[in-house]
């Protein structure tokens, strides 16, 4: 599903990846977990390619298709989606409007038939209701005023509606209440399936109470530094990463 | 001599000629006002970033009358006479009313278009008259006027869409306790235009303006608003989207004169290519208007390097017990906001007119909503397609022709 390979990129002109190596299957989740500043948030960024995440060497391939130099949305249509640790505030757009628009360049790159307004409202509705989102929430400004668990609540909503093939989740845990991280849980858990992946990023342990990943993989100034499974991530929430350092 | 003071000669000289149409109207304190008054200069005092020279230019061309595109279309037991035809009542209420708003000093354009009329309209809404409807659009020539009153308790909504480019000065007065919408929708063009909006909010009456634009050759939009009774209630909205080398000026003045009024302007402004906006909002607190409510934002989005915007919000207070408050951004396209849409897949054309239509839809009031969208929606934009502006050559060549213009309309 995604192979890196000696991934190397530099932000604001600082490395900050240094090699990183991972492959993700079908089926898998993998957590990535590290420190401030280790790198968690650029390998992201560099995933969905954001401009200012330079990559200088190494590869990224979606499915067997390289991403390298290619814009935002082609990304996208290859299947890749991000959730951002900080979703943009865009007042004047509806969150109906922008979802639409985001399934309709979808559809229309993968050439397939346009979802009717009725039959796209309905399973905006139904994706919404699964994330305790009331059907106002669809009509107001896409994440404008939201409180911080509405913002990650509704990036699951249009990774629920986009259903890529890999899923980034950059810190989606940050800022939830326990009820709130419970809700975007059970939102990954049904979106994950096996014929797509999940790769989560975080700094702590909790989310990883309520989604099982398959591998964690510690996160160090910009290297992979361990890989192991889920009692990994319990080690490290007692030890801390000096251990690691 | 400068263009304005040439025209302005020519104008007077002329005004001799008895006038074609309307000629019962008195069109001597327009006159006076335009004989001692000096027309705008290029960098005058408000014409500091719009050139008024090509407005003369063009309008010494003569002036264009189109006798049958009178077209008010009004519902219910709304009267509507055209100025020519008025009777005798009506014409009493038009010359009780006429320029009643209207500083002719102050907006000597105005007092132009009185002398150079081609088509005007009184329309009248009786007390307490609910969801009266008025539709302008083509009012019969080049110099326009509108007078439009609103009874005391009445309802109305006013919606202006122009068919073909004017110079047009609407005055509305509205009686104590009546509510206005007045929604204005300007398509592009490529001439130069003035236009005056000038209305009387009396005691406990509402008011909402919303004026959508594309630009033109040089559009001037100027807005008076007075606030003349206690509590009334004034929203004021604004959006623009220019394209290709348009440019249009908006100078709206909110005179708040008697106390316990509010007012709110909210103008978003996208300008493109090497279009040019200016924008001067004005809330004016008279010594007695205590417990003014007043507020101000106006933002832009420039698109382009060649793009300008020129805003200022202007205070001037006299009042010591009121809220005032304004603000004016300039901005551009928010590249986190972009990358947020692009990273969904939605391409980079597509997304930044998310991010423009976005952007207006803030100032974009419930009333006329669905008509401003689609007159600013990107996708409505053909900058490729707008008739050329007079290039600077042209313009600088402008010389007053020597023989009278004017006889269109006045001989």
């Amino acid at each position: 599903m995604l192979e890196i390979t000696d991934l190397r990129a530099r932000a604001v002109g600082k490395p900050i990846l240094k090699g990183i190596d991972l492959a993700v299957r079908p089926g898998e989740v993998h957590a990535i977990m590290g420190p401030n500043g280790s790198g968690k948030s650029t390998l992201a960024n560099a995933l969905a390619g954001r401009a200012d995440v330079e990559v200088t060497s190494g590869d990224m391939r979606l499915e067997g298709a390289s991403l390298i130099g290619l814009e935002p949305e082609a990304r996208a249509h290859l299947g890749l989606f991000l959730a951002f640790q900080y979703p943009v505030e865009i007042p004047g757009v509806s969150n109906m409007e922008f979802l639409k628009a985001a399934v309709d360049s979808r559809d229309a790159a993968l050439e397939r038939e346009a979802m009717s307004a009725a039959s796209f409202v309905k399973s905006a509705r139904e994706a919404a209701e699964r994330l305790q989102l009331t059907p106002e929430f669809l009509r107001r400004g896409v994440n404008a005023g939201f409180s911080g668990g509405e913002k990650k609540r509704n990036e699951i909503l249009q990774m629920l509606l986009l259903e890529p093939k890999l899923a980034v989740l950059d810190e989606t845990d940050s800022g939830l209440d326990i009820d709130a991280l419970r809700t975007v849980a059970k939102g990954i858990n049904a979106f994950a399936s096996e014929t797509n992946a999940v790769l989560l990023i975080t700094h702590y342990q909790r989310l990883l109470d309520h989604i099982e990943p398959d591998f964690v993989h510690v996160l160090l100034d910009g290297r992979i530094v361990e890989t192991g499974d889920k009692s990994l991530a319990r080690k490290l929430e007692a030890d801390g990463y000096a251990r690691l350092a | 001599m400068t263009a304005a003071e040439r025209f302005q000669e020519r104008l007077l000289d002329d005004a001799r000629i008895s006038p074609r149409y309307a000629p019962w109207l008195d069109r001597g304190p327009s006159l006076a006002a335009l004989s001692e008054t000096p027309l705008p200069e290029p960098r005058s005092y408000t014409w500091e970033y719009s050139n008024p020279n090509p407005w003369y230019e063009q309008n010494a061309r003569g002036t264009d009358s189109r006798p049958n595109a009178g077209k008010v279309v009004a519902s219910g037991d709304t009267r509507v006479a055209d100025f020519d035809a008025a009777d005798s009542r009506e014409r009493g209420i038009i010359e009780a009313n006429l320029n009643a708003t209207i500083d002719r000093r102050r907006y000597p354009l105005a007092a132009v278009n009185d002398v150079l009329l081609c088509g005007g309209v009184v329309i009248e809404v009786p007390e307490r008259a609910r969801g009266a409807q008025i539709e302008l659009r083509d009012l019969g020539g080049s110099f326009e006027r509108a007078l439009l009153i609103v009874g005391a308790g009445a309802e109305a909504t006013l919606v202006e869409s122009p068919a073909a480019p004017t110079h047009r000065v609407v005055e509305c007065l509205v009686g104590t306790g009546a509510s206005l919408r007045h929604l204005r929708l300007q398509g592009a063009a490529d001439s130069f235009e003035y236009q005056l909006v000038s209305t009387r909010v009396e005691a406990g009456a509402s008011y909402r303006f919303g004026q959508y634009a594309q630009g033109s050759g040089m559009r001037r939009n100027d807005v008076h608003i007075e606030s003349a009774g206690d509590g009334a209630d004034i929203g004021i909205h604004g959006a623009w989207h220019l394209s290709g080398q348009q440019h249009l000026d908006t100078q709206i003045n909110v005179h708040h004169r008697i106390s316990g009024g509010t007012s709110r302007q909210t103008v978003r402004g996208v300008v493109n290519d090497r279009a040019k906006a200016v924008f001067n909002g004005r809330i004016h607190i008279a010594p007695h208007a205590q417990r003014t409510d007043a507020a101000l934002s106006a933002k832009h989005m420039l698109l382009a390097r060649t793009a300008q915007a020129y805003a200022k919000p202007e205070l001037e207070i006299y009042a010591n017990d009121v809220r005032c408050a304004h603000g004016a951004t300039m901005g551009e396209i928010d590249g986190d906001a972009l990358f947020y849409l692009r990273s969904r897949g939605i391409g980079e054309p597509a997304a930044r007119n998310l991010l423009i239509a976005g952007f207006l839809e803030e100032a974009m009031a419930d009333h006329g909503r669905e008509e401003a969208r689609a007159l600013l929606s990107p996708g409505s934009l053909q900058p490729g397609k707008l008739p050329r502006p007079l290039t600077r050559k042209e313009v600088s060549a402008f010389r007053l022709p020597a023989d009278a213009y004017f006889h269109e309309k006045l001989s």
